[in-house]
């Protein structure tokens, strides 16, 4: 029993920066442009994030650096992709290896250390004995991060937007054909780099929980692919926010497996079980034809 | 007074005047019918119309005063709508999501839904359209969505309502319920524009008719009752087009290309039914048929593009199956449905493309599967005299050249392997009236030097020209067979409707 | 105008060479600016960088050295960029590439260098060949996106031979991660001695002057072309796209996994765990640079190893960091993917003085 207990709190933890990068990519899809530098965006939440709260000694602000510099590493696939007309694959690439690559660089100038940045504040726990009391529920949900409860927040809010406001049909049109979409007067453009920029806050967000929640510092390529499995995540809840949710804590819920075998099997082999995991449900568990019509498609002039 | 003038508009494009000088007026409650071949600048003009792209020069007039249109919302803005020939609807959206998106009923910041679905059933009710608001887009046949479009611009108040070849896609029983509800619109003020190259539906439902010929106004005010047909076919062309003239085959030979007991399956559904049809060698089989009656599934089984369900196909006697080079290595040549997305790399040289499909024959590569490139150079500069590709060169991209000639690129290709088979899908689709002639020719030539050609064109009059013998596909079911002149057009478009002239069919059966 | 495009491959070549000069030119520029903002002078650095590694015989190696890799993996991608799939894993293949090479290095034994060398290679070649044959497979038969498949799989590989070099094969006595030092039969023949310049440069240069050829030469080469600008142009042409894709990405693979032997058999002498500095990675803007024709990587590759080994010797003496290059590698992907990227930032500073200029005259006029 306490064995499950801490296997499902684990994976609510695990799945958190799964969660809001998923969500993120969902904007990304949904305003019709492709969500593969998640990775990237993550990256460079992470370790904004390490540094506003460095500079501040807050972790709130640095979780507002972290979902900015998100969001402005996103413009760098944005402006690639719909400005130039740049294939989304690449650009996306590019948004990942450029944090691959500038990271340590930062890293290297602002801290002055390799692989690794000092310690900063961090978030702490959510720790309440009323909550502890609840049978079962209580357990799991203690001691989460207050992170994961904007998370649920922000997600719903995302769904909120995205299926129940006029901006958001708008933006979801698009996602589906912006052709017909510049027909009706709205400004493609405007609503595909807004989809980029929430994506790129959302991976910001991710990537700020790893490094302020999880751990209180930088630590080299600390994403370690987790924005590649949120795009997979992304397909996988077909686009949905909620269904990022669901998917990621699916996800979480596997990645907090390993802890069972820890003990049994060398850890490099019980590492690549989530990336195994990802690779089956790419081959075998997408449904086709769910995604928006209009990914990667411009408006002819 | 007019409602719109349009004065002096001008409109180049890179290399071309798509408009010159144009003066363009409408009445209120009227339906006007813009009348010209391919390429002649209507839809241009009407693009101008509607924001969607700026003149170089000309001014417009809405109600007297000028207007300035930047982009499409400043023309909804004015009551000035939109029905493009690719219907501009998201298909995994509801009706209702489609037609007040852009448009929305909102409490703040949300959508008010509820308002929403409201005002588009009494928007139906009012016109009697008798579609459901929560449908998905993607269930709704092609003439419903072509309402839903009209619903989008009504949605919008809109007083003029311009429709780009609104009937390119539908059965006739659509077309004469969208010309009942037209008519009604107009009866209740609008104004409608109809772009269009089809004479007919200009006789029958326009109140006015403007003609554009190569970009330029050629006849403005023109009442149906007081023109024919040919009237204004010449003064669409510009000439007289002898397109018309049969020129019957002289010899025709054995049984080529026999296909029996045909069914091919799409995503679980029988797109052709249980075809069975032969073609002689030396002559012209022609299907009819709106399109969306099976035609593509027809082209992919016989070229190999698709594996059907089930097929017993015969060249010449031989049994043939498998994948598009079996085909093609067999003699089967095929001049493809979409010419740029089928036929041609438009990223490569015209050289690289007049080899495509048979760049592994011997003469053009070798043991080991290196390319023979002198051989492949001196044949590529043969085909561009043989067939009259205009270009500089042949290392030039295909994507350089007008549609008719990437056509004859095709044509060429295919036509110098002196094939046993030919399938030809709208070989003159988007390509210039000379073109056409040439085109025409080609494939009279290639019959009577004894080829089997299969040919799918929408274009009735095409099929109607060239076949020396025509089948009607409706619904993957071959439903008629004749020789030409032996049912008239209107018989032949009852037939593509699904319905049996009378007093015909019975009594071949 | 159309007397440029009379001919289409030409024009493309000129173009293409223009694109990477430029590319390659402002990411030096946008270098500079780095290099000030992070405190040191621009001009000394590239001096220093550009003097220590074509300076010096041992400078020039090391440049020849460092391009190596980037030669093998840039060819892989750019030779499955030519059917418009994205190999993004030729990490991962570089990896079962090396660990191949290094056990039949280690554990055949007896045989001349002559059969022994070309045997470690073609276990490489086959060992990466079948990793990214194995994607190919899974996108034709599934339509899984090769990105992420390629992606998934380099971290699985990378903590696969991870484990083994830990593990059932870690070499005796070892502290670190690695196997067996393979025999000396296996050893690669060093160009320069005292350098690790060997001789798996040539066998690379020899590779992209045969690629080359494939592609503009053969049958096959035509139909990867073709298959990739308009795939279903390619099938009703008859050519079986399926097998293309698999073809050419394990051919990708196969030179990825050489590209791991170049390290196993050259400069380590063995498998070492995390041996590869995202050689895999660099490989992708170098097949850009060389607007991804395999002779073009020849150049390219170079170019981004004298960087690199300039970056290095700089580093050993001055505190400039060596991921800088890293950067200028990614602002080349990205100019070389958008163009006219370049153009917009070259008018940037005249639109910004032309609106200062506006604003002086509104400044002017309001003055008067």
């Amino acid at each position: 029993m306490r064995l499950i207990i801490s296997i499902l709190s684990s994976s609510l933890r695990s799945s958190v920066p799964l969660i809001l990068a998923a969500t993120g990519g969902t904007f990304s899809s949904r305003s019709g442009v492709s969500d593969l530098g998640l990775e990237g965006m993550m990256l460079f939440g992470a370790f904004f994030g390490v540094y506003g709260s460095y500079i501040s000694g807050n972790a709130w602000v640095g979780l507002l650096f972290g979902a900015a510099f998100g969001a402005i590493s996103a413009m760098l696939h944005a402006v690639m992709h719909i400005t130039y007309r740049v294939n989304a694959s690449i650009s996306g690439m590019c948004v990942n290896l450029l944090a691959t690559a500038a990271t340590p660089l930062l890293l290297n100038s602002i801290f002055h250390m390799n692989g690794k940045s000092e310690q900063v504040t961090a978030f702490s726990k959510v720790n309440s004995d009323a909550l502890e009391s609840i049978p079962f529920i209580g357990p799991i949900l203690n001691s989460q991060s207050v992170l994961f409860y904007l998370t649920i927040i922000l997600v719903v809010l995302g769904w909120l937007f995205m299926y129940k406001t006029t901006a958001g049909l708008r933006m979801r049109m698009v996602g589906e054909n912006p052709q017909a979409a510049s027909t009706v007067g709205l400004k493609v453009n405007a609503y595909k780099y807004f989809g980029v920029a929430m994506s790129g806050v959302f991976a910001g967000l991710g990537g700020a929980y790893l490094s302020l929640s999880q751990m209180d510092l930088f630590v080299e390529n600390m994403t370690n692919g987790r924005g590649y499995i949120a795009v997979v995540i992304n397909a996988f809840g077909h686009y949905n926010p909620l269904g990022a949710m669901l998917g990621s804590i699916f996800f979480g819920f596997f990645d907090s497996l390993q802890t069972v075998f820890q003990s049994t099997l060398p850890s490099q082999l019980v590492m690549m079980a989530p990336y195994l995991f990802t690779m089956l449900v790419i081959v075998f568990g997408m449904k086709r034809g769910k995604a928006p019509a209009g990914i990667g498609k411009y408006v002819d002039n | 007074m007019e409602l719109i003038e349009m004065k002096h508009i001008t409109k180049i494009y890179p290399g071309t005047v798509a408009l010159d000088g144009v003066d363009f007026s409408l009445k209120q409650g009227e339906i006007l019918s813009l009348l010209g071949e391919n390429g002649a600048g209507k839809t241009t003009l009407m693009k101008v119309l509607y924001g969607m792209t700026q003149p170089n020069s000309g001014e417009i007039c809405y109600k007297g005063e000028p207007l300035r249109l930047r982009s499409p919302i400043d023309a909804i803005n004015k009551g000035i709508c939109m029905v493009h020939q690719h219907f501009m609807l998201v298909p995994a959206f509801s009706v209702t999501d489609n037609i007040v998106v852009g448009a929305e009923p909102h409490k703040g910041i949300f959508l008010d839904k509820a308002k929403a679905k409201r005002e588009v059933q009494e928007l139906i009710q009012q016109f009697h359209f008798n579609i459901d608001p929560d449908i998905l887009v993607e269930r709704l046949s092609v003439g419903e969505q072509q309402r839903v479009e009209i619903l989008k611009a009504l949605y919008r108040k809109a007083d003029v309502i311009i429709l780009d070849e609104p009937t390119a896609v539908l059965t006739p029983t659509e077309v004469e319920e969208l010309f009942v509800i037209l008519r009604q619109l107009r009866d209740s003020g609008k104004s409608i524009i109809i772009i269009t190259h089809k004479l007919k539906e200009t006789m029958e439902l326009a109140d006015r008719i403007v003609v554009l010929r190569d970009g330029r106004l050629v006849a403005d005010d023109v009442r149906p009752a007081e023109v024919t047909t040919e009237q204004l076919s010449s003064l669409m062309v510009g000439r007289q087009v002898d397109l018309q003239i049969r020129r019957p085959a002289k010899n025709i030979g054995e049984v080529c290309l026999k296909v029996e007991n045909l069914t091919v399956m799409d995503h679980g559904q029988a797109k052709v039914k249980n075809v069975s049809l032969e073609v002689h060698a030396g002559e012209i089989l022609g299907v009819a048929g709106i399109e969306g009656n099976g035609q593509t599934q027809l082209l992919e089984a016989l070229t190999g593009l698709c594996q059907p369900k089930s097929m017993a196909l015969t060249l010449n006697g031989e049994p043939l199956s498998g994948a598009c080079d079996v085909f093609i290595h067999h003699g089967v040549g095929h001049v493809p449905e979409d010419r740029l997305a089928m036929g041609l790399v438009k990223e490569m040289s015209i050289k690289d493309n007049l080899i495509l499909g048979y760049h592994r024959q011997d003469r053009f590569c070798g043991k080991g599967g290196m390319m023979k490139q002198a051989a492949i150079d001196g044949y590529a500069e043969k085909l561009k005299e043989e067939f009259l590709i205009k270009t500089p060169s042949v290392n030039a991209p295909v994507s350089s050249l007008s549609g008719g000639n990437q056509q004859k690129v095709i044509i060429a290709r295919v036509f110098s392997q002196s094939p046993k088979a030919l399938i030809v899908a709208h070989p003159t689709r988007g390509v210039d009236i000379g073109a056409i002639e040439y085109i025409h020719q080609q494939l009279i030539d290639i019959r009577d030097s004894g080829a089997a050609i299969l040919l799918v064109s929408a274009d009735l009059d095409e099929v109607r020209t060239l076949s020396d013998r025509i089948v009607v596909l409706y619904e993957g079911q071959i439903v008629s067979e004749s020789m030409p002149g032996e049912l008239s057009e209107v018989e032949l478009g009852l037939l593509m409707t699904g319905s049996k002239p009378a007093g015909k069919g019975e009594t071949h059966a | 105008m159309k007397e440029k495009t009379m001919n289409i491959k030409r024009h493309n070549a000129k173009q293409a060479i223009l694109t990477s000069v430029l590319a390659m030119v402002v990411s030096l520029v946008l270098g500079a600016i780095l290099l000030a903002i992070c405190g040191y002078s621009p001009i000394e650095s590239y001096i220093a960088i550009f003097g220590s590694s074509l300076g010096t015989v041992k400078g020039f190696a090391l440049s020849l050295s460092q391009a190596t890799p980037l030669l093998f993996t840039g060819m892989a991608f750019a030779i499955a960029y030519r059917v418009r799939m994205i190999n993004t894993g030729a990490e991962g293949q570089l990896y079962v590439g090396a660990m191949a090479a290094a056990l039949v290095g280690a554990y055949v034994t007896g045989l001349p260098s002559v059969v022994h060398v070309p045997l470690c290679l073609l276990a490489a070649a086959l060992a990466g060949g079948l990793v990214a044959g194995l994607v190919a497979f899974l996108k034709n038969r599934f339509g899984a996106n090769e990105i992420i498949l390629t992606l998934m799989l380099n971290e699985i590989l990378i903590l696969f031979t991870s484990y083994l070099a830990n593990g059932p094969l870690k070499a005796e006595g070892s502290g670190v991660g690695q196997t067996n030092r393979i025999q000396e039969s296996a050893q690669l023949f060093r160009l320069i001695p005292q350098t690790q310049l060997t001789i798996a440069l040539l066998v690379g240069i020899a590779l992209a002057v045969i690629l080359q050829l494939v592609l503009n030469r053969t049958a096959f080469g035509y139909e990867i072309q073709i298959t990739g600008y308009n795939l279903l142009a390619a099938r009703t042409a008859g050519i079986n796209a399926k097998r293309t894709y698999l073809l050419t990405f394990a051919i990708s693979g196969a030179v990825a996994g050489l590209g791991g032997a170049a390290m196993s058999l050259g400069v380590n002498y063995r498998f070492v765990e995390g041996f590869s500095a995202s050689y895999g990675f660099g490989g992708i803007s170098v097949a850009a640079l060389a607007a991804y024709s395999p002779v073009g990587v020849i150049l390219s590759s170079f170019l981004i190893g004298v960087l690199k080994a300039g970056a290095i010797t700089v580093n050993r003496t001055t505190d400039i960091p060596v991921e800088f290059v890293s950067v200028i590698q990614v602002l080349v992907i990205i100019f070389v993917a958008a163009p006219t990227l370049i153009r917009s930032l070259i008018a940037l500073p005249k639109k910004l003085a032309g609106r200062g200029k506006q604003a002086e005259v509104k400044k002017e006029g309001a003055n008067s």
